[in-house]
Formats: C-alpha cells, sequence, structure tokens
C-alpha cells in the first residue's frame, strides 16, 4: 500500500490553475523524485500536501488517512516532515532551537532525537549555538532537514534540495538523505539537478505546467529523451 | 533568569512599593499613570513583540475594560474590585471573536483592521446611551475615604496590574507557547509546518494580552471616575504604547516596562514645560528609535551603553 498517495490534485492562486489532476504516490522506503522546470507547479504541489495552499479538489491520502485541507497541524502529525523552499529556518533562533522547533508536535526524548541529528550532520553540532541565519548555505539546509525529522516523520518531503548549495555539499547531502532513506523515512525530493535526483531515486515524476506528464522508474528515465531533452540540453 | 536579574528587578519593585510614602501626591499620580501604560505596553506587546501582529488598537480593549467597569458599577452595584475578572474577560471574549475573522491578516493589514475595530467599538458605545450614557459619559461611584488613602490605592492597584502584566509576558515567554508565538513571528508558514496550530495560538496570545488591557482599563475608570469614549478609546495612547514597546524592546519580556517608564517620565519632565509641541516630540522619538536603536534599548543596551552602538544602528540601518 502506498504510504502517501495523491489523487487528482487540483489547486491554483485565485482564477489560476496551477495543479491539473496531479496523482502519485510513495510508498514506504523509498526515495521518489519530482521534476520539473522552473513554474510548473513543485512547489505549490508541495505548499499543498503540507496544507499552506488549499487544493480546490482531489485528495492527499496518508497512511489510508485522507488530509486533503486538513490543518498543516495535523498534516504533520500525521508523519509527514518537510524541508520547505528556501529552507525558511526561524533565523533568529539557534540551531538547537531550531531543531527542538521541529519536535514541537512530540517532544518525547527529544535529546535522542537530536543526537541522532547531530550525528547525521556533526557540522550542526558544531554550530549549534549560532543563530540560523548566519549558517551558510549548506549548514542552513542541514539544519531545515534536520528540523523536519525532529518530528520523526514517516516521509519527508525537500523542496528544491541542492539550490545553491556547492556540488560537493550536495555530495555530502544527498549521501545523508540516503541514510535517512535507509533508516526507514521514505522521500519525495523536488530537485532540479536531474542526473544527481535520477541516480539516488527508485522512481520518478515529471510535472510540466500543472500536469504530470512523464512518470516511471528512474533507471529508465534517465534515458528517456524528452528529459534529455528537456533538462540535460542533449 | 540569571541571579542578578532578580534582585536588581526585586529592589526595583520593592523601591515602587515604599516609594508612595515618600514622595509627594503628584509624583504618585504621576507613577500611577507609568504603570498604567507600562501594563498596556506589557500586555500589547505578547501580541505585538511575541507573536510580530501590530495591534495598533489595542486600546479597544482598553476602553471596553472601562466600560465594563463603569457598567458593572453603576448600573449593577458590583465592587470595584470584583469587576476586574470581567474587564479580564471582556478582553478575551472579544479577542477570539475578533481573533478569528483579523488574524488571518498580516502586518500592516491587520494593524488597520484594529484600529477599525477600536473605532467600531467607540462608536457602539457612543450609541449604546442606555447602558453607557452614550456622549454624555458614565460617572463612576467615587471612592471613599482620605485623598491620600485614595492616591495610595489607586497607586498599588496600578502597580499590582502592571506586574500581573509582567507575569503573564514572563511565564508565556518560557512556556510552549511562548516558543510557538515567536516562531510565527518569524515565520507563520514554517511554524505552521512544523506542527504549530498558528491560527490558535496567536487567537490565544491576543486574548491573554487583551485581558492584561483590559484590566488595565477597569482601573483606570475607576480612578478617573468619569469616562467618556473619548477619553477611554484615545489613538494617541495606540501611539504612545507602540512607541513604548519599540523603544523598550518589542518581544522581550522587560523592554516595554522600559519602554513605558522612559517615555512617560520624559514626558512629564520635559513635554509638561512643551505642551503645544507634545507630539512633534513623540513623532521625533519614534524616528529616533527607529534610527539608532531598532531592537530597542533592552536588545541594544544589554552590554552596557555606548554611542558607537547607535552610529552602528544608524549605518546598518540607513534606509
Amino acid at each position: 500500500m502506498a504510504l502517501l498517495e495523491i489523487k487528482n490534485l487540483n489547486a491554483g492562486y485565485g482564477d489560476l490553475r496551477v495543479l491539473r489532476d496531479v496523482s502519485m504516490e510513495v510508498n514506504e522506503g523509498e526515495i521518489v523524485a519530482f521534476l520539473g522546470s522552473n513554474g510548473a507547479g513543485k512547489s505549490t504541489f508541495m505548499r499543498t500536501i503540507v496544507g499552506l495552499n488549499r487544493a480546490w479538489s482531489g485528495d492527499v491520502i496518508m497512511n489510508g488517512k485522507r488530509l486533503t485541507n486538513s490543518p498543516s497541524e495535523k498534516i504533520i502529525k500525521s508523519g509527514i516532515g518537510i524541508v520547505p523552499e528556501g529552507r525558511r529556518l526561524f533565523a533568529g533562533m539557534t540551531v538547537t532551537e531550531n531543531l527542538e522547533m521541529g519536535a514541537y508536535c512530540n517532544r518525547k526524548d527529544i535529546r535522542r532525537r537530536m543526537d541522532s541529528i547531530f550525528q547525521s550532520f556533526p557540522r550542526l553540532y558544531e554550530r549549534k549555538d549560532h543563530l540560523a541565519g548566519d549558517l551558510s548555505g549548506g549548514e542552513q539546509q542541514m539544519c531545515a532537514i534536520g528540523r523536519a525529522l525532529m518530528s520523526e516523520p514517516k516521509i519527508l518531503l525537500i523542496d528544491e534540495f541542492s539550490l545553491g548549495l556547492a556540488p560537493t555539499v550536495v555530495d555530502s547531502l544527498t549521501k545523508v538523505v540516503q541514510d535517512i532513506n535507509r533508516q526507514g523515512v521514505s522521500i519525495l525530493i523536488v530537485e532540479q539537478d536531474v542526473q544527481m535526483v535520477l541516480e539516488m531515486s527508485s522512481r520518478a515524476y515529471v510535472m510540466e505546467v500543472g500536469a504530470i506528464t512523464i512518470s516511471g522508474n528512474s533507471k529508465d528515465l534517465i534515458d528517456n529523451p524528452k528529459i534529455k531533452e528537456a533538462y540535460l540540453g542533449m | 533568569m540569571k541571579k542578578k536579574n532578580v534582585i536588581s528587578f526585586a529592589l526595583f519593585i520593592i523601591t515602587l512599593a515604599v516609594l508612595p510614602h515618600l514622595v509627594s501626591g503628584y509624583w504618585q499620580r504621576v507613577l500611577t499613570q507609568t504603570f498604567l501604560f507600562a501594563s498596556i505596553a506589557v500586555g500589547s506587546n505578547i501580541i505585538i513583540g511575541y507573536t510580530g501582529y501590530p495591534a495598533f488598537g489595542n486600546i479597544a480593549f482598553f476602553g471596553v475594560g472601562a466600560y465594563v467597569t463603569g457598567v458593572l458599577t453603576t448600573k449593577y452595584n458590583m465592587a470595584f474590585v470584583a469587576t476586574l475578572p470581567f474587564c479580564a474577560l471582556s478582553g478575551i471574549v472579544l479577542a477570539i471573536l475578533l481573533g478569528i475573522p483579523i488574524l488571518r491578516l498580516k502586518g500592516h493589514y491587520f494593524a488597520i483592521a484594529t484600529v477599525g475595530v477600536m473605532e467600531t467599538i467607540k462608536e457602539l458605545i457612543d450609541n449604546m446611551t442606555e447602558l453607557t450614557g452614550g456622549g454624555l459619559g458614565l460617572t463612576l461611584p467615587i471612592m471613599q475615604g482620605e485623598p491620600e488613602h485614595i492616591y495610595r490605592f489607586f497607586y498599588y492597584a496600578m502597580l499590582l496590574c502592571m506586574l500581573f502584566a509582567l507575569l503573564l509576558s514572563y511565564v508565556i515567554s518560557k512556556v510552549k507557547l511562548g516558543y510557538a508565538l515567536r516562531a510565527i513571528r518569524v515565520d507563520e508558514d514554517a511554524a505552521s509546518v512544523m506542527g504549530i496550530n498558528t491560527p490558535l495560538y496567536k487567537t490565544f496570545a491576543w486574548a491573554l494580552s487583551a485581558s492584561a488591557v483590559g484590566i488595565a482599563g477597569g482601573i483606570y475608570a475607576y480612578w478617573l471616575s468619569y469616562i467618556d469614549p473619548h477619553t477611554v478609546f484615545v489613538g494617541t495612547y495606540s501611539v504612545k504604547m507602540f512607541a513604548m514597546i519599540l523603544l523598550g524592546g518589542a518581544g522581550t519580556v522587560m523592554g516595554p516596562l522600559l519602554g513605558a517608564f522612559t517615555l512617560e517620565l520624559i514626558s512629564e519632565l520635559i513635554w509638561s514645560k512643551f505642551i503645544a509641541i507634545h507630539g512633534m516630540v513623540l513623532g521625533l522619538l519614534i524616528i529616533f528609535i527607529i534610527l539608532f536603536i531598532p531592537k530597542g534599548m533592552f536588545e541594544t543596551f544589554k552590554g552596557g551603553f555606548s554611542f558607537r552602538k547607535l552610529l552602528t544602528n544608524l549605518r546598518e540601518n540607513s534606509l
């Protein structure tokens, strides 16, 4: 059974329809890539899943429970964690406080969880008393991922994973994300670096002007001529 | 809280507690007025500073609190002290009812909406002549006793009100709610995907803020013993409250208190001699705050006062 299932989701802003009957699913333990050029509607899609945008119609089903247009906190409690576009850290708070905020809903053995995040990101431990706004881009992304993991989600949504990050930073972050996945967290990742994300994911969806046009196994998609044309300029 | 801070705060309170026995009636009145504004500023800071919602019209709760005491003491013959819980309650209920629609707005829009609310409530009270006396106002029963005794009574009542607001604001800053409010101030969307029920917490913050402001209104009404819509729904009080919060430091526990004391005492010492340019001085002061101490005195001068900090702020915050 799919862990997160989206059925015929429609959403938009004002009169503008951005998502057109989007259907997709993420199974337990999978890494799923979500591709699309700028303006395709990827971020709107992510925002709609976590309840920051109203869905016009359709279903968001997590673990068999319908969550469409539920308040965000209910969606988060159902086991979805999100690393929002632009990271959206709490700039005036320290790294530790940001991680604590991530555990807002469930503060039981918060120390253990924080330790495990510091283990995944030793760099964050060094910076734990710094203000989140003073961190470098890579450290901010680590902090955002750590913060999302503090709620012990079953699925982690990562929007614009590598945006503005140096390739070496992306490499190490990728390894951490794969580690997290091995620990049993499903991952839905929005990314522009198609090559990289297709290598790390098992399946992928491609969104164009608000609708999913291509989907399949990542291995097959790497050779798909349309993807090559659209993203790799080949 | 650091030990040093606890001791200096205790000394501050003890000083205020013994002061009425040492100073003249005039200064007792000045200080009572200062406590009044401190209560409003500290209480309003919960929604304005902690949560980041500029409730410019928070004085609405002050006015309503004043009228609750006014109506309950005159029409229902209640004792003054017994009306105070109702003042708090009126603020809480009103903030919840108004918060559901208005707290969806942000920034300037929210600020303007609260001003609208204040004006509307003022008009309503102005027109509910049977209950509130309308434009004729409401004369409250005058407290019996020696003038000196009465001065002290209101001095201590306002002091307690201020301490209540401080306690409320301190406790909020230390509990889970306070963290949620801080997160909402920085980034409301991010806060809601942390699993924070933002509409609930915002409303809660506004209600608590309103309760403190409402009590201050109740005491004020009894102190003045005569209220009409124009003496309790005062736009300039909003400006003053905002200036105090900004001057002291929005979002800190002690900042608004510091701001209220500084501004009220300055006003008493200097403005009373320049009554005609009263508004101009207030305006200049706000400009000064924004340019030189945008984070407020409390944050800026944590490590001690220096002119260098003022200049650094001016350079960093120039437009």
